[in-house]
């Protein structure tokens, strides 16, 4: 809308003067002297450590250090890949990131969305409150209450089910329901927490913009989709973009407590299997090599993803 | 005002909404309501009934318990400190290295925006980081708590869409004042921001408040310990003590109570509960363009 | 461009420098040894210890229980605690920071330990056991439990071997006129009686025989009743074979299908909480817990917390008899050891030094002191009983909880005892006579490079078929199916590799 106005009023005097790079460096100085904290810290606690990730390549032990443990090259990825259950982490890993894509990612949009309606100030701040309570108790907490409720036999859920169609569900051990369970877990836990950006994205819309909107003779419809939706669009596009980075990150904890005997078929996931890697293992090579795999995934699907959000005319990242 | 939600279709949108998300609230607070009741319930009563909201016998032994040595107030103050210092250093480094970076003008922006991204997918993990901390003279220092988090990238990058967002209009009116690149960050776009300073100074104190890894690895001194450490060891040692499948429970270590986890639970999350109501208040619509743009 | 191109140098430059140090300091082993030499007990020996913390609040170096230890052993000691849910990693950072502490409690035989014990790392503490008075007393099961390629690198903590028990509602037992059971079969009739002749006795059918939950540790121990072995077994020609390759192993399965077909086991224990399995016993529901004995005292406890009036509710035993008479799981027998890191000490004198004070720990008086603490301060003696006077006072139990992180207690616990009930002094008969009918893993000292690796998922697809099978999911053949996958997936490779360190041992 009003974006690539600027955009082009600001290119435009760009061709008009052009400026040398020491020019250009000199006029921005004073953000040059404000990136100086944050590079400083990118680069001690983000870069210098980064030579942990060559691990992936040797054969670490803690004990004899980085230099004297010995160099193995790909044998990790090769262990990773060829290893006999990789399709299936693989399937059930992708199965839940798009789940979570599909069901998750939109959650706190809608919510922020129904609570934006909300005329009685005092009633939306006591909602609001209410919705991120969940965010800040553990998985451990939540696995055990989900038990507690779904449970064959004595569970609530299940006594209602029971009452409805003559005969339980067996929620925890089935299979089919586990990625359904899952998702309930995480849209009940953080989508309260997820509102926030947007309620603050939300803040930036002005009264003055929907006033104009109801003057025009905009319905309440058509004012989301005109004023509220654009408002906090490039926020939806920024967090999905991001999101993607983490893509084959699947909560391990809570995973690993609801796996089970009789549903581990579809519940084993690349964290988890990781993380008994990891303890049965001591594989901090191993799960670096690992963590390398799902990080080249995120690169190739963010960049892929701001390419395409630029070519829609969006922000992307860059 | 009113008559924008005035038409009849308008109306039953409004019951249905306000019915939804007072259902929704109820749904996530409950167990927190459960909880809360646990902590205040004597073990036979949380043994016998599996849910319940108002506890028959009322009893206070598991507070009394946790209160009996100044062990977790001190561990609470702690948990203050490191959010309130750490919450301030993390906003600044953020929004100083966001606000240069929303300049499109900026040379070597994209580098730098680059190694952002970089930093959030690949991680030199755990034991090169320690070693950095260490090499930096900060283990046992409540900085190594603080410091190694001082900025999210992630957040960064929101932070700096955000700058991006503001209309370039801002900058340029304020350049012809004769203004500073920083007085213009400062005196114009800051205070524009209310609404994304709270929305991250809670995600960062959010952040602070529930890390314990960094203080269990970075801190060994007990008198340093932060609430969320002494959480943690009092919910996972339960978990342990029974059913521990490889050990066969090679340990005597007694579980705790059950209203004891729960009061601990209460005591570690209640602080940083209180603090969202604060800063709801920065939420409020129209703050940000409305009064520039008007 | 020339001068960012400067900076943006001299950063690079700084932080490989930076780099280069922190990667240096990882690998010079020696520094820390002098740090507390300022203490003013110059010509005391100096003993940095880390292990585990449990406590919130571990005791400081001023606990006056930690210098009655220091004052009985003559050392000055300088503990580095460490809260137990990230002692592996803290451990494997402080191996690759490389400023060790003298002594360094293992947890268990993780790969990052025996790693550096293949290179060399800690002293081999076998033949010296021998030269102290205390230690040489040690279990050789338990030795043997803990060693890595056949030798000992540490000194156990020792736990009972014959912990593992089952916990029984006495007062059902009493109601239905029952005696505790002595062979299988009568196992099987108590739990059958537990849930179908109403044992509390409500009128209504709300009860059933045993509670298990989504923890392994039930069906492995109710399955050495029936004769299979401990992890492995020996077929006729002298090769081990895993545990459910076996007859009785499929003997006990079937007898696990028939209970819960019954329903004489809860219906959703292949999903139940553990942390929930305690409750049905103690609200009536169940009758029977396989697991620690020491669940007893504390089923008892928590029962007579609801209701005051049962006297007695619980009882206690190890073992059953199946058709090869008594036997019974035990557990390794040991928590972590001490181990001694040769960076730190590098001498044998100094080595025997710092043996000598481990084995000074397990006299009574440092034992009393850990575990009791200060006479007059924590505890008391009054006609022979101990007395708590740091009950309810957690400032004071804070001084001494967790000091005996750092004590063997080999041969035996020396400390006083708190007044035993007749069911705690029961338990810990029945731990006693469980050690003579133990069945000893034979491979538990062997380390197989393919367990180690894939052992997680090896031990899922067996105890997943098994789960199924008991639950109905699947049948003997799809039992024999994942054996067969088993294998497949390593399992041959694991048998193999067993096998030939057990050869070499055996010859």
């Amino acid at each position: 809308m009003a974006k690539p106005e600027y955009a082009l009023k600001n290119q435009a005097k760009h061709q008009v003067q052009p400026l040398t790079k020491y020019q250009r460096l000199k006029r921005d100085k004073w953000l040059y002297l404000m990136l100086i904290p944050g590079l400083a810290y990118f680069l001690i606690f983000k870069y210098t450590p980064m030579w942990g990730v060559l691990i992936a390549f040797k054969d670490y032990s803690p004990f004899l250090g980085f230099w004297d443990s010995p160099w193995v090259g790909m044998d990790h990825f090769r262990n990773f890949f060829q290893n006999p259950d990789f399709f299936r982490l693989l399937r059930n890993t992708l199965y839940l990131a798009v789940l979570d894509l599909v069901f998750f990612f939109p959650a706190p949009i809608i919510l922020a969305l129904m609570l934006n309606e909300l005329r009685f100030t005092f009633y939306k701040r006591t909602i609001q409150t209410l919705i991120y309570v969940p965010h800040f108790m553990s998985w451990v907490i939540v696995a055990s209450m989900t038990y507690l409720f779904f449970t064959a036999g004595s569970g609530a859920i299940n006594m209602l089910v029971e009452n409805v169609t003559g005969k339980q569900i067996n929620f925890l051990s089935a299979p089919e329901w586990f990625r359904p369970l899952i998702m309930l877990q995480i849209i009940w836990k953080e989508t309260g927490w997820g509102t926030v950006i947007f309620l603050a994205a939300l803040a930036g819309v002005s009264q003055e913009q929907y006033e104009a909107a109801i003057v025009d003779g905009a319905g309440r419809l058509r004012r989301l989709w005109h004023v509220t939706l654009p408002a906090i669009r490039s926020t939806i596009i920024i967090l999905l973009i991001l999101r993607l980075g983490n893509f084959l990150d699947t909560g391990f904890q809570q995973i690993f407590l609801m796996t089970n005997s009789l549903n581990r078929e579809v519940a084993d996931v690349f964290d988890t299997y990781v993380y008994f890697v990891g303890i049965t293992q001591g594989a901090y090579s191993y799960s670096t090599a690992v963590g390398l795999f799902k990080a080249v995934v995120g690169i190739i699907l963010i960049l892929g993803a701001n390419k395409l959000a630029k070519k829609m005319g969006q922000n992307g990242i860059f | 005002m009113l008559n924008m939600h005035n038409t009849p279709a308008g109306k039953v949108f409004d019951v249905f909404n306000i019915m939804i998300l007072g259902f929704i609230g109820l749904v996530t607070v409950l167990p927190f309501l459960y909880i809360l009741a646990g902590s205040f319930a004597t073990e036979a009563e949380l043994t016998r009934r599996s849910f319940f909201i108002i506890p028959e016998t009322f009893s206070l032994e598991a507070y009394k318990y946790i209160f009996s040595t100044d062990t977790f107030f001190r561990s609470i103050l702690v948990s203050i400190y490191v959010t309130v210092v750490g919450t301030l250093i993390c906003l600044i480094f953020t929004f100083t290295m966001a606000y240069p970076l929303s300049r499109k003008k900026l040379m070597g922006r994209n580098v730098i925006l680059n190694l952002v991204l970089f930093s959030m997918l690949f991680s030199g993990g755990m034991i090169p980081t320690y070693l950095v901390v260490k090499g930096l003279g900060l283990l046992d220092t409540l900085w190594a708590v603080m410091l190694p988090m001082a900025i999210n990238p992630f957040f960064l990058i929101i932070v700096k869409n955000f700058f991006q967002e503001l209309p370039i209009e801002l900058e340029e009116s304020a350049k012809i004042d004769g203004c500073s690149e920083f007085s213009v960050f400062w005196r114009i776009f800051l205070p524009l921001s209310k609404p994304v300073i709270a929305t991250f100074a809670l995600f960062y104190a959010v952040l602070l408040w529930n890390d314990f890894f960094a203080a269990l690895l970075y801190i060994n001194d007990s008198s340093k310990w932060p609430v969320q450490l002494l959480l943690q060891q009092v919910i996972i040692l339960s978990q342990m003590a029974i059913g521990d499948a490889s050990q066969m429970g090679a340990e005597y270590i007694e579980p705790p109570e059950q209203s004891l986890k729960f009061a601990v639970i209460i005591v570690a999350t209640v602080p940083i509960l209180i603090i969202y109501p604060f800063l709801q208040k920065h939420f409020a619509k129209g703050i940000l363009i409305g009064s520039v743009k008007g | 461009m020339k001068s960012i191109l400067k900076t943006r140098f001299g950063v690079f430059t700084l932080s490989v420098l930076f780099l280069v140090s922190t990667v240096m300091s990882a690998c010079s082993p020696t520094e820390e040894t002098n740090q507390s030499t300022t203490e003013s007990d110059t010509d005391r020996l100096e003993i940095n210890i880390m292990t585990t913390a449990y406590s919130p609040e571990p005791p400081s170096d001023d606990s006056p229980a930690l210098k009655g230890i220091e004052d009985y052993t003559d050392t000055d000691i300088t503990m580095h605690w460490v809260l137990d849910n990230a002692y592996e990693d803290k451990l494997n950072i402080t191996m690759a920071s490389g400023e060790l502490p003298e002594i360094m409690m293992i947890p268990n035989k993780m790969p990052s330990f025996i790693n550096a014990v293949r290179n060399g790392a800690f002293w081999e503490l076998g033949p010296y056991l021998d030269d102290y008075p205390n230690l040489k007393e040690s279990n050789e099961i338990v030795l043997n439990n803990m060693s890595i390629d056949g030798k000992v690198y540490g000194v156990y903590r020792a736990r009972p071997l014959g912990r593992l028990g089952v916990t029984i509602r006495k007062d059902w037992l009493e109601h239905l006129d029952l005696d505790i059971p002595k062979t299988i079969d009568e196992f099987y009739h108590v739990l059958k009686a537990f849930k179908e002749q109403d044992p509390n006795g409500s009128g209504q059918d709300d009860t059933y025989g045993m509670v298990v939950s989504k923890y392994n540790g039930p069906w492995d121990i109710m399955q050495t009743w029936f004769g299979a072995p401990n992890k492995w077994g020996e077929d006729p020609n002298g090769q081990l074979i895993p545990d459910f390759t076996t007859d009785e192993y499929m003997e006990a399965l079937r007898f696990f299908k028939k209970l819960y077909d019954e329903g004489l086991v809860n219906e959703d224990f292949a999903v139940m909480d553990p942390l929930e399995w305690g409750d049905p016993i103690v609200n009536g529901e169940a009758g029977v817990i396989v697991d620690v004995l020491d669940r007893g005292h504390r089923a008892q406890e928590d029962i007579q917390e609801i209701n005051p009036d049962i006297e007695d509710p619980i009882d206690v035993f190890g073992a059953v008899e199946g058709p090869k008479g008594l036997r019974h799981l035990p557990t390794s027998g040991y928590s972590g050891m001490l181990a001694i890191p040769k960076t730190s000490v590098q001498t044998e004198e100094h080595l025997r030094q710092i043996l000598t004070f481990i084995d000074k720990l397990n006299d009574a008086e440092p034992q009393i002191f850990a575990q009791n603490g200060v006479e007059g301060r924590h505890f008391e003696i009054q006609d022979g009983e101990l007395v708590e006077l740091d009950n309810g006072n957690n400032q004071l139990v804070y001084e001494k909880q967790d000091l005996n992180q750092f004590i063997a207690f080999i041969p035996e616990n020396r400390f006083h005892e708190p007044e035993q009930t007749p069911l705690r002094v029961k338990e810990q008969e029945i731990m006693e006579a469980n050690e003579a009918i133990v069945v000893p893993n034979p491979a538990e000292a062997l380390i197989s490079e393919v367990y180690s690796q894939r052992g997680q998922q090896l031990d899922n697809i067996i105890n997943d078929a098994r789960i199924k099978f008991i639950v109905g999911q699947i049948d003997e053949a799809g039992f024999q199916d994942a054996v067969d996958l088993w294998y497949k997936s390593g399992g041959e490779a694991y048998v193999n590799e067993i096998n030939e360190q057990y050869q070499a041992i055996q010859n």
